[in-house]
């Protein structure tokens, strides 16, 4: 049986946070009796990750994927639990870990600002021990890949937010890491550039056989790279499966916009008019039913145009932390 | 043993990667740093003439013993500044940029990187330290017939080591107090010197600052670069000062990288390790 590349095992994160009340009382209280409360940024999550495999993270602000991704990547000290890099224990620090791994953070540089992002490229090739001949074929399939042969001679902070992260993502990848932890890889950028990387992501995993975790905000680059998603919310997961299972097990309908050339009356007998904007309606209906519903407005109405599509993946996440507030 | 020579070679390889690293970021800025150095010079300035303020208002001393005496105190101070300057930068300037996760994931060990870090603020601070030393004395046209310069160089070099290993114990402190860690590693500077006898021999002080007088390298520095500079005395002379420079060395530098490895320790548990600023 081959060995998952990612094993985390009730993993928990409890960081100890400062607190007290407005006002100079308090702060000359705080001096003394400094009060603190416990946050569980992660509550105990287990999960397991293929060699190869290409998984969505998703939660909402402060949901505990940083974290995650921090602990796996060794930054962070696990408060309990366990968790397996490529077979590693992260925080040891273990350097055949290290040389195998990537942690890009969307929010954060490895590359010196007021250098060329090549003088850096040397610098991560000397920490990394890359042989020369490998070094300059890696480097320059990634300049090429994304396109960057123009920018990595300027200092890095002469360039524009896209330009950076494409650069980021070269040092990042220059030793060929294995498990790559992309966190918000995309946060910022024109919907031109996120395409161009998350296009990018997909070819290095097909070249490099490499394993990815992703997080993001943004659904298109989850539904275009992740077949599996793993939803966390206040540090604990809330779903595990394939991307279609996550919108059958919390969304099971489908809309149908239906466009009617006879004046759209009412249609509430077909399913849940979510939408009217003149003659276009939409409707929710189950998903068993969707065929039959569709079948009965083509030779009921005179259908102008009809749209059948899967929920929206944003809703669907949304009702995932909606019924996780109500349980 | 080959897998040893392979790990050392490799740990060297990474260590000199550090060290390009901040010959690039000096050559990228280094019109500003001669204008650092202008102040250095400034700030160098306003101490040596304290002797001829004190001749000036009815002092008796020997004014060039005493100038001379003080710009070698100034230089030291200086120097350390540079060191102390680059080492808490490990932590402050690399959480400024926004890199030091990164440079935390790296697989270099950290008595690598600190090395690195440090190797290249001693080849700086001493390059430094000389054109400050050299810059000043032309100023006020110090005599110095009997000086043996080369002496007072290795004594300041081998103290270097024992810096090194202080400095890394403060360069922890950006690390466990983001917000304020900095400027403590400054009060550990100015201690250190203050009890050394930086600007006046050691003997005035009182009998407890003698005593921890005698734990700091820059004490021996400071001994060690006057007698070669004022007196001449020979290399065989700064034997004296050798020798509790290197067991200070051998105590600091083990000492400095525990230090940093609880204080890198602290914060990965309590999540310190980000960016500021």
């Amino acid at each position: 049986m081959t060995e998952p590349a990612v094993r985390v095992e009730d993993l928990a994160k409890v960081f100890e946070v400062p607190e007290r009340e407005a006002g100079l009382r308090a702060a000359t209280r705080g001096l003394v009796r400094r009060k603190t409360r416990e946050v569980r940024a992660v509550d105990g999550i287990s999960f397991q990750i293929a060699p190869g495999e290409i998984v969505g993270f998703l939660g909402p602000n402060g949901a505990g994927k940083t974290t995650t991704l921090k602990m796996l990547s060794g930054l962070l000290y696990v408060t309990d639990g366990e968790a397996r890099v490529l077979g590693h224990v992260p925080s040891k620090r273990e350097r055949d870990f290290l040389r195998r791994i990537s942690l890009v953070m969307g929010n954060r540089n490895q590359l010196q600002w007021d250098l060329p992002a090549l003088d850096s490229f040397e610098l991560n090739r000397s920490i990394y021990r890359i042989p020369r001949e490998d070094f300059l074929a890696m480097r320059d399939e990634l300049i090429e890949l994304l396109e960057v042969g123009d920018l990595v001679r300027k200092p890095v902070r002469q360039l524009s937010l896209g330009e950076r992260m494409k650069v980021e993502i070269v040092g990042a990848l220059l030793h060929r890491p294995q498990v790559l932890f992309l966190d918000e890889p995309t946060i910022g950028l024109d919907v031109t550039m996120q395409k161009r990387i998350r296009e990018f992501v997909a070819e290095y995993r097909r070249r490099h056989g490499a394993t990815v975790m992703l997080t993001s905000h943004y659904m298109a680059d989850v539904e275009a790279l992740c077949e599996r998603v793993i939803v966390i919310h206040h540090g604990r997961i809330l779903f595990d499966g394939d991307l279609a299972g996550l919108a059958n097990t919390v969304a099971a309908w489908k809309t149908i916009a239906v466009v009617v050339g006879n004046g759209a009356g009412d249609l509430s007998a077909y399913g849940d008019v979510i939408h009217r904007d003149g003659d276009l309606v939409t409707l929710r209906v189950a998903k068993g039913e969707t065929a039959r519903v569709t079948a009965r407005l083509l030779a009921e109405q005179d259908v102008l145009d009809l749209n059948v599509e899967d929920p929206p993946i944003e809703d669907v996440i949304e009702l995932v932390f909606a019924r996780e507030a109500v349980e | 043993m080959r897998a040893l020579a392979t790990t050392l070679r490799a740990e060297l390889v990474g260590e000199g990667g550090v060290v390009e690293r901040n010959i690039n970021l000096t050559k990228r800025y280094i019109w500003w740093d001669l204008a650092w150095f202008v102040w250095t010079v400034a700030n160098t300035l306003t101490i040596v003439f304290i002797a001829e303020g004190i001749e000036a208002t009815g002092g008796q001393l020997d004014v060039n013993e005493v100038m001379t005496s003080l710009l070698i105190g100034a230089v030291i101070w200086a120097y350390l500044g540079v060191l102390f300057e680059f080492l808490m930068e490990t932590v402050a300037w690399e959480r400024w940029e926004g890199t030091i996760e990164y440079t935390f994931m790296a697989p270099l060990s950290r008595a690598m990187h600190l090395a690195g870090q440090g190797l290249f603020a001693i080849m700086y601070g001493l390059l430094r330290a000389v054109f400050l030393f050299t810059v000043c004395a032309l100023f006020f046209r110090l005599s110095m017939p009997d000086a043996n310069f080369l002496a007072a160089f290795v004594v300041l070099t081998v103290a270097s080591v024992s810096f090194l290993g202080i400095g890394a114990m403060t360069s922890v402190l950006p690390l466990i107090s983001p917000e304020k860690g900095t400027q403590l590693g400054f009060v550990a500077q100015g201690t250190l010197l203050v009890v050394s006898g930086v600007y006046y021999p050691v003997d005035v002080l009182p009998g407890w600052m003698q005593f921890l007088a005698m734990f700091s390298p820059a004490t021996y520095a400071l001994e060690g670069a006057r007698e070669a500079i004022l007196e001449g005395a020979p290399m065989s002379a700064m034997w004296d000062e050798i020798w509790p420079l290197l067991i200070l060395g051998v105590i600091s530098i083990p000492l400095g990288l525990w230090i940093f490895q609880r204080g890198e320790l602290y914060a990965k548990k309590h999540g310190k390790l980000k960016r500021s600023g």
